[in-house]
C-alpha cells in the first residue's frame, strides 16, 4: 500500500492536544497537610464501607434509600473537597498549575515535598490568623459546586443513562436518584477545583485530562456504573440485580479504585490515548 | 466525457482536498496553453489509451475481489452445511409396515385373541373395532384454553375474546360423560402444521431436520395410520389444507377430496368455507356409504391467528363459526360414526407458533360418539381438566387409539399409548379391555424397538426389557382368572403403561444424538474461515487486489483436489462420511490449505492483526464480549437491550473522541452526530416485540397490542411521517458536502419520496381491510394493494438499478470563461500554475464524490426494506438510514474512513443487528412474519416469496450490508490516476479504491462471521441444554441465515455497486 500521505495531515492534526495549545490545569493535588493526605485515602475506603453497610436496605427499597443518604452522601462529599482539595482559583491550584511543566518534563511524580512544605507554612498561618475566613473562603465554592451538581451534572447524567437503556416510562425516581448519586460522586469535585475553566470542561468532555485524584474518581464512577449495568440481564433472579442498584455499586467503587489508582505514580498526570497516533506522537516528544 | 478538462488539467492544481475533504467545493483552473493542437491530440490520444487500461484493470480486479468474497461464502456454507447436519437431530426411518394378519407378539400362539381369523376384516385387526366410520376434524392452532370456560386466575387475568367462544366440545363432555370426552393434547415440538400431522399419523417423534421441510411438504414412507387406512381398503376423503396431498399423495378419494392452498394466512375464510361446503353432503344418509373416513383441515383460527392474534374480533367470530359447524355435525352424524375434533397445536400470544411454549403445544382433543361408549376410570377426571397441568394426553396417543377404535394395526413405529377414556367402557371400569389394548400398543412398540435396535446395530434397553417382562408375568400369571374388574388387570395394565411411557422417553433422549464428529468438522471450518478473513481484511498492508488472482487459483485448486479426494474416499469406503460431506470437508479444507501460503507468504506485507487505538479495540470488543454472551441463555434473550447499550456506548465514545478533534468544525460536525446517533438509536429501541422470555420486564410496541399483530391505526401515521421527513433527512446530508445536484433531487427530493408515499398509501389501504373502514371489497382492496406494492418495488429495484447505473456523480460543474467577464477580480494564483487567460471551472459536490453517488444503492434498497415493514418497522428502517448517515459523518469528522478503521463495519453490523429486534423480530422461529410474504403478491410464487420474506426479516441486516462501502466512500477524495505521487506511477488509484472497500466488507463479514461461529459453538457445546431449543438453537439458526444473507447481498449488491460508482465517477473525472 502506498504511503497513505494524504491521511497523515489528519493523522498529525488529531494528535495535537489542546494542553498544547494553551496551558490548561495541569493534575490537581491532594492538599499537603496530614490531615488532608489521610482523609483523601480515607475518604474512598469511607465511601465504600457506608455503601456495604447500606446495601440490604439499597435492595429493600432503592428508591427510598436512595433519597435518604443522598444527603449524607452530599455531606461526606462537601467534606472531602473542603479538607482535601484546592477550591478553584485558590492559591494551590494556581501554583501547582504554575509548576506543571516543571512536572511535566522532570518526572510524571509530582513537586509533593517543596509544594507540601510551602502549603503547610501557608496554611498553618492562615489557620491562626482567621480559620473561619479560610473555611468559608472553601465553603462557599464547595456549595457553588453542589448547586451546579444538581443543576446541572444529574439532569445530564439522566439523560446519559437513559440513553444507555435505563427505563423511560418507569423507574424514575430511580434514574433520577441513581444520576444524582453519580454526579454528587464525580461532578462535585471536579466543579469545585476546576470551576467553570473551560479548557478544562473540554478537556473532560474529551476524556483527555491528565490522571489525578479528582478526574481519576470522575472517570471511575462513570466507568464503574458502564460495568456495573453487566449483570442486570442475568437470570440468576436477585434482588439485587433490579435496575439501580447495580449500577451505583459499579460506580461507588469505581469512584473509589478511580480516586486512590489516580494517584499512583504509575498513573498520575497520564492522559488516555485514544489512537495510536496518539502515543507516537508522545513517544516522539519524550525521545 | 463531459466538457471537462480532461484528468490531466486536473493534476496540474494541487490536491484541493485534504484528507478530511473539508472542501465541499473545488476549483480548477485549467490553462489552454498546451503547446499546438497536433501534440494536444496525441497527448489526448495517450491519455485516452491510458485511462482504457486502467478501466480494464479495474474491471478486471473487481471481479476477481467479488471472486474472493464468493470463496468466502462458500467456506462459510460448506462449515454451517457440516455442523447443522451434526446438530439438527435425525432419526432412522423404518420402513416396515404393521399388517393385519401379524400380530405384534414374539410367540403367536399364547394369544388367546388369535380365533376367528376369517372375520377379522369385518370385526377388526388386532382388537374388536368400536366403529366403522370416522369423521377427523382438524382445526388449525386450537389451543385448549379456547375450549374450557374462562376462570380467571387472579385480578389481572380478565376474559379475552378467544375465550367462550367454543362452547360445544366442553359442554357436551360434560353433559354426556359418555358421548364425549376433552382433554389437552400435547404437541412435541416443532409445532409446525407439517410436522404435527406426520406424529398425528405415523405415533412418532419428529426430530429438528423435519423442521425445515414445512414448505416443501414431501411424502411420508413410514407406516401411518392414513396408509393403514388405505390398504384396508377405507375410501379416505380429504379436505382442507393442502399440506396432506404433500404427504399422502395418491391415498384419498379424487372425486371426494377438495385440497386448498394453506400458506395465504391473509385470507380467513376459503379454506374453511370449502371444507364446510363440501363436509355436510357427505354426511347425509344417502351419502354414507360413499366414504370411511373423512379428514377435514380447516385453517381459519390459525390464520386470524397469524394475521390479527388470538385477542381480536376476528379470532372470536371464528370461534364462533366452528363451535356452528361442531354443532351442525354432530346433529348430521350416525351412530356408527366416531367424531373427532383436535387442534394441531397451539399458538403464542400474537397467534404465531412453531416454537416449543406452553402456549405453542397446548392443543384440544375432543372425541364424540352418538352411542355413549366413553368412560372414566376415575372421578377425578370426569370433568375436561381446567388446566393442563391436571392431566393431558401427547398427541401421539391418537395413533393407536384411533387404530384400535377403527380395528386397524398400530402403525409400525407408534410410540404413542392408547387414550384411557376410549376403551375403558362408559362405566370407566372395563379393566381387560384396557391392559388388552395396551398390551397391543406395548408389542408393538417393543417390535419397533427391537427393529430400530437391529438396523442401528445397537442392543436393547435394559430397564425397557424388564417393565416388559414384569408386565408379561403379570398378565400371563392372571389372564385365566380375571374379570374385567379385577386389580390384577389393573395391574397388568399399569406395567404395560408403564412399559410404553419409558421406551417414549428412551426415544426422546435417543433422538437427541447428535453427529459430534461432524458438528467440530463444521466448527473448525468455520474457524479457519474467520482466522484467514482476518489475515486477509485486518493484517494485509498491501493492496488486497494483487493477491486475487493467486489467492483465487491457489484455493480453487485446493478446493478441487479436496474435493475429487473426498468423493474417492467416500467411494472407496474409506470413511464413515457419505460421499457428498467427505467432499465438501475436503474442498474446504483444502481450498484453506491452499489459499493460507498466498496470504501469508510475505511477511513483510502482514502486520499482527492486533486492534489498533480505542477504535479498534472498541470494535475488538464489541465482537468479542458478544460471542461470549451467547453462551448465556440471558444475554441471548436480551440481545435487544444489549446492542443498544453498545450503540450508546460507540456514540459517547465518539462524541468523546469528536471533542479531541482539533478543527472547530470537525468537533462540532462530530459532537453533533454522535448525540444524534445515540438519540436516534434511543428512540428507534421503544419499537419491541417482546420474546416469551422477556416477560413480565418487556411491553411489546411493534403491534397494536401484545396479542394481536396488526398495527394501531396511530402507527399508520409512521409511514407519512417517514415519507414527510427522510428525504429531506436524506438531502440534508447530501447538502452538507454541496453534493444535492446532478441526479440527488430528482431521486432524493421526488422518486425516493414518491416510493415512500405509496408506501404510505399502500399501509392505510391494509389497515382499511383490516378495520373495514371503507365501503370497498376485500377483493378491490387487495387488488390495489398488490399493484401499490409492486410499484414501489419496481421503482426501488428496476428503476433504480437502472437510474444507478447510468447516472453521473451528484456534482454541479461550472465553466467560466474569463472572456466573458473581463471585469472579474484576477484569479488567485495557485502555486506552479502559469498565470495567463484560464477557465474558471467549479465543481459542487466535489468532496464527495464516491459518496453521495454510491448512497443511491442504499436508498434504493432502504425504499424496498421499507416497503416490505409493517408501520413501526417503517419508522425504524427510517431510523436506521439517518442513524447510518450519522456514522458515515461521524466516522468522517473522526478521520476513520481513510484509516482503514474497523469500527465503521463493526458498527454496521451491530446497527444491522439491533434494528433487526427493530422490525418486529427476535431470535425466535414463530418471529418470522411470514405473511409480509403477500405484501407484493396474491400467492405464494417460488422464489419470489421468500425472497420477499428475507427482505422483511433480514431488511436491517441487509441495509446495513448496503451501507459497509460507504464507510470507506464517504467523503473520499478524489484520486485519479495523475493524482498519486509520482513515486508510485503505475499503481492505479481505482484499486486502491476497491481493496479498501474489500477490507471494509471483510471486516464486516469478520463481525458477522464471528457472532455465528460463537452462536454455532454455543449452540453445539450446550446441546444438551433445557434451553436449546427456545434459545440457542434459533440463535443459532438465525446467526447463520445472516451470515449468508449478508455474504450474498455485500459480494453481490454492494461491492458489486462499486464498480458502478467508480465508473460513474472515472467518466467525468478521468482514472
Amino acid at each position: 500500500m502506498a504511503p497513505d500521505n494524504s491521511s497523515a495531515p489528519g493523522g498529525s492534526s488529531s494528535t495535537t492536544l489542546v494542553p498544547d495549545e494553551k496551558p490548561s490545569a495541569s493534575p490537581v493535588n491532594i492538599l499537603p497537610s496530614l490531615v488532608s493526605r489521610i482523609y483523601s485515602i480515607a475518604h474512598p475506603a469511607l465511601l465504600l464501607a457506608l455503601g456495604a453497610t447500606r446495601f440490604e436496605a439499597l435492595v429493600a427499597d432503592p428508591t427510598k434509600e436512595l433519597l435518604y443518604t443522598l444527603p449524607w452522601l452530599t455531606l461526606i462529599q462537601i467534606l472531602y473537597v473542603i479538607v482535601c482539595l484546592p477550591p478553584a482559583g485558590s492559591t494551590p491550584s494556581a501554583e501547582t498549575s504554575a509548576s506543571a511543566p516543571a512536572d511535566g518534563k522532570s518526572s510524571p511524580r509530582p513537586s509533593v515535598p517543596s509544594g507540601a512544605a510551602r502549603h503547610g507554612k501557608h496554611g498553618k498561618r492562615k489557620q491562626h490568623a482567621n480559620s473561619w475566613a479560610l473555611i468559608w473562603s472553601r465553603l462557599l465554592p464547595a456549595l457553588l459546586s453542589l448547586a451546579l451538581t444538581f443543576a446541572v451534572a444529574t439532569p445530564i447524567l439522566t439523560i446519559l443513562l437513559v440513553l444507555f437503556g435505563a427505563p423511560l416510562t418507569t423507574h424514575n425516581s430511580e434514574t433520577v436518584l441513581c444520576a444524582a448519586h453519580m454526579a454528587v460522586l464525580s461532578a462535585t469535585a471536579l466543579i469545585y477545583v476546576h470551576g467553570l475553566d473551560r479548557a478544562v470542561w473540554n478537556e473532560v468532555w474529551g476524556i483527555a485530562r491528565p490522571a489525578d485524584a479528582v478526574w481519576g474518581s470522575a472517570l471511575g464512577t462513570g466507568l464503574g456504573a458502564w460495568f456495573g449495568a453487566i449483570p442486570i440481564p442475568l437470570d440468576w433472579d436477585r434482588p439485587w440485580q433490579a435496575f439501580p442498584i447495580t449500577i451505583l455499586v459499579g460506580a461507588y467503587i469505581g469512584y473509589a479504585v478511580g480516586s486512590l489508582l489516580s494517584r499512583t505514580p504509575l498513573v498520575y498526570g497520564k492522559r488516555v490515548r485514544f489512537t495510536s497516533e496518539d502515543l507516537s506522537e508522545t513517544e516522539k516528544k519524550t525521545n | 466525457m463531459v466538457a471537462t478538462p480532461p484528468a490531466g488539467t486536473m493534476g496540474t492544481s494541487p490536491n484541493p482536498s485534504g484528507p478530511k475533504s473539508g472542501l465541499p467545493a473545488a476549483t480548477a483552473r485549467s490553462s489552454d496553453q498546451l503547446s499546438g493542437g497536433q501534440s494536444k491530440r496525441m497527448q489526448a490520444g495517450l491519455l485516452d489509451k491510458k485511462a482504457l487500461e486502467l478501466e480494464n484493470e479495474f474491471k478486471t480486479k473487481h471481479l476477481g475481489v467479488m471472486g474472493v468474497l464468493t470463496w468466502i461464502l462458500l467456506l462459510h456454507v460448506a462449515g454451517i452445511y457440516l455442523f447443522t447436519k451434526g446438530f439438527l437431530l435425525t432419526r432412522m426411518v423404518l420402513e416396515d409396515k404393521s399388517a393385519c394378519d401379524v400380530l405384534p407378539f414374539e410367540d403367536v400362539l399364547a394369544q388367546p385373541h388369535t380365533t376367528a381369523l376369517g372375520s377379522k376384516q369385518q370385526k377388526g385387526c388386532w382388537h374388536e373395532k368400536t366403529f366403522d366410520k370416522a369423521v377427523v376434524i382438524i382445526i388449525d392452532a386450537l389451543r385448549y384454553d379456547f375450549t374450557v370456560p374462562f376462570a380467571s386466575k387472579g385480578e389481572s387475568d380478565t376474559v379475552h375474546l378467544f375465550h367462550n367462544n367454543i362452547p360445544v366440545l366442553y359442554e357436551t363432555a360434560v353433559e354426556n360423560p359418555a358421548n364425549a370426552f376433552l382433554l389437552p393434547f400435547i404437541a412435541d415440538p416443532p409445532t409446525t402444521t407439517l410436522n404435527r400431522l406426520k406424529g398425528l399419523t405415523t405415533g412418532t417423534l419428529p426430530t429438528f431436520l423435519e423442521a425445515g421441510s414445512n414448505f416443501a411438504g414431501t411424502a411420508i414412507d413410514e407406516d401411518n395410520l392414513v396408509a393403514q387406512l388405505h390398504s384396508a381398503g377405507k375410501n379416505l376423503v380429504h379436505l382442507g389444507d393442502d399440506t396432506w396431498q404433500a404427504l399422502f399423495p395418491g391415498y384419498f378419494d379424487t372425486n371426494l377430496t377438495h385440497a386448498y392452498d394453506s400458506f395465504n394466512v391473509w385470507d380467513l375464510h376459503t379454506v374453511d368455507n370449502g371444507v364446510t361446503e363440501h363436509l355436510f353432503p357427505l354426511l347425509r344418509p344417502e351419502n354414507s356409504k360413499k366414504w370411511d373416513v373423512i379428514f377435514g383441515h380447516y385453517l381459519g383460527v390459525d390464520h386470524a391467528g397469524h394475521r390479527y392474534g388470538p385477542n381480536h374480533a376476528a379470532m372470536a367470530s371464528k370461534l364462533q363459526e366452528m363451535d356452528r359447524v361442531i354443532r351442525d355435525i354432530i346433529a348430521a352424524l350416525d351412530d356408527k360414526t366416531l367424531l373427532v375434533v383436535m387442534g394441531d397445536h397451539g399458538m403464542d400470544i400474537k397467534g404465531d407458533h412453531g416454537g416449543e411454549s406452553d402456549d405453542e403445544v397446548e392443543a384440544a382433543l375432543w372425541m364424540y360418539s352418538k352411542r355413549g361408549i366413553f368412560g372414566r376410570t376415575s372421578k377425578d377426571t370426569i370433568l375436561p381438566p381446567q388446566s393442563v397441568r391436571d392431566r393431558f394426553v401427547p398427541q401421539i396417543d391418537l395413533v393407536p387409539t384411533l387404530s384400535l377404535l377403527l380395528g386397524m394395526p398400530i402403525p409400525f413405529n407408534n410410540l404413542g399409548s392408547p387414550i384411557e377414556e376410549a376403551f375403558s367402557g362408559a362405566r370407566g371400569n372395563n379393566w381387560a379391555n384396557l391392559a388388552t389394548v395396551n398390551r397391543l400398543t406395548a408389542a408393538q412398540v417393543k417390535r419397533y424397538q427391537r427393529q430400530y435396535a437391529l438396523a442401528r446395530g445397537a442392543g436393547d434397553d435394559e430397564e425397557a426389557a424388564l417393565l416388559w417382562t414384569a408386565a408379561e408375568e403379570e398378565w400371563k400369571s392372571t389372564s385365566k382368572g380375571f374379570t374385567s374388574k379385577s386389580t390384577a388387570a389393573r395391574a397388568s395394565n399399569e406395567l404395560y403403561r408403564k412399559y410404553q411411557r419409558h421406551t417414549l422417553d428412551i426415544c426422546r433422549g435417543l433422538w437427541a444424538r447428535f453427529d459430534v464428529p461432524s458438528m467440530i468438522q463444521g466448527v473448525v471450518i468455520l474457524f479457519t474461515s474467520i482466522v484467514l478473513l482476518i489475515i486477509y481484511a485486518r493484517g494485509l498492508k498491501t493492496d488486497r487486489t494483487q493477491l486475487t488472482s493467486r489467492l483465487l487459483r491457489f484455493a480453487s485448486v485446493g478446493a478441487g483436489v479436496g474435493a475429487v479426494a473426498g468423493s474417492v474416499f467416500g467411494l472407496a469406503g474409506l470413511t464413515e462420511m457419505s460421499i457428498v460431506d467427505g467432499a465438501v470437508l475436503l474442498a474446504a479444507a483444502g481450498s484453506i490449505l491452499g489459499a493460507t501460503p498466498v496470504l501469508v507468504k510475505q511477511p513483510a506485507n502482514l502486520t499482527l492483526p492486533l486492534p489498533n487505538g480505542m477504535w479498534g479495540w472498541l470494535a475488538f470488543f464489541f465482537t468479542v464480549s458478544q460471542s461470549i454472551g451467547f453462551a448465556s441463555n440471558s444475554y441471548t434473550i436480551w440481545e435487544d437491550e444489549i446492542l443498544l447499550f453498545f450503540l450508546t456506548t460507540f456514540g459517547v465514545c465518539a462524541g468523546v473522541s469528536s471533542m479531541r478533534q482539533k478543527q472547530t468544525t470537525d468537533r462540532i460536525l462530530g459532537v453533533y452526530h454522535s448525540i444524534l446517533f445515540v438519540i436516534l438509536g434511543r428512540i428507534a429501541s421503544f419499537s419491541r416485540l417482546c420474546r416469551e422470555e422477556q416477560m413480565p420486564f418487556c411491553r411489546s410496541t411493534y403491534y397494536a397490542s401484545s396479542a394481536s399483530s396488526t398495527s394501531a391505526p396511530w402507527q399508520l401515521a409512521i409511514p407519512f411521517l417517514v415519507t414527510l421527513f427522510l428525504p429531506s433527512v436524506v438531502r440534508s446530508f447530501y447538502a452538507g458536502s454541496k453534493s444535492y445536484e446532478g441526479a440527488a433531487p430528482p431521486w432524493i427530493g421526488f422518486a425516493f419520496r414518491f416510493g415512500l408515499f405509496v408506501t404510505s398509501v399502500f399501509w392505510i389501504l391494509e389497515g382499511a381491510d383490516d378495520g373495514e373502514w371503507l365501503p370497498l371489497s376485500s377483493e378491490t382492496l387487495k387488488f390495489v394493494r398488490v399493484f401499490l406494492a409492486q410499484f414501489v418495488l419496481a421503482l426501488a429495484f428496476a428503476a433504480g438499478s437502472i437510474a444507478y447505473f447510468y447516472s453521473k456523480p451528484c456534482v454541479s460543474i461550472n465553466v467560466i470563461k474569463p472572456t466573458e467577464d473581463p471585469n472579474s477580480p484576477p484569479a488567485p494564483i495557485i502555486a506552479g500554475q502559469q498565470q495567463g487567460p484560464r477557465t474558471t471551472v467549479t465543481i459542487l459536490g466535489f468532496g464527495n464524490v464516491y459518496g453521495t453517488h454510491f448512497c443511491f444503492l442504499l436508498l434504493n434498497f432502504a425504499l424496498a426494506i421499507i416497503l416490505m415493514q409493517k408501520p413501526m418497522g417503517q419508522g425504524a428502517i427510517a431510523l436506521l438510514l439517518w442513524q447510518i448517515l450519522s456514522l458515515l459523518e461521524i466516522l468522517d469528522t473522526n478521520s476513520l474512513t481513510m484509516t482503514n478503521s474497523s469500527i465503521g463495519p463493526v458498527i454496521l453490523g451491530v446497527l444491522g443487528s439491533f434494528y433487526y429486534f427493530k422490525t418486529g423480530h427476535q431470535a425466535t422461529l414463530s418471529s418470522i412474519q411470514w405473511e409480509t410474504a403477500f405484501i407484493p403478491l396474491a400467492t405464494i410464487q417460488y422464489p419470489w416469496s421468500p425472497i420477499f420474506v428475507i427482505l422483511n426479516t433480514f431488511g436491517a441486516q441487509i441495509l446495513a450490508a448496503i451501507a459497509v462501502p460507504l464507510t470507506v466512500l464517504w467523503k473520499r477524495p478524489l484520486q485519479t490516476h495523475d493524482r498519486v505521487p509520482a513515486s508510485n506511477p503505475n499503481k492505479n488509484p481505482a484499486t486502491r479504491i476497491l481493496s479498501d472497500v474489500v477490507q471494509a466488507a471483510g471486516t464486516h463479514i469478520l463481525y458477522l462471521a464471528t457472532i455465528n461461529l460463537a452462536t454455532t459453538m454455543w449452540a453445539g457445546h450446550l446441546r444438551r441444554h433445557l434451553m436449546l431449543y427456545r434459545i440457542f438453537s434459533p440463535r443459532f439458526m438465525m446467526g447463520s441465515a445472516v451470515l449468508a444473507v449478508v455474504d450474498v447481498v455485500l459480494m453481490i449488491f454492494a461491492v458489486g455497486g462499486v464498480r458502478w460508482s467508480t465508473l460513474s465517477v472515472a467518466e467525468i473525472f478521468g482514472w
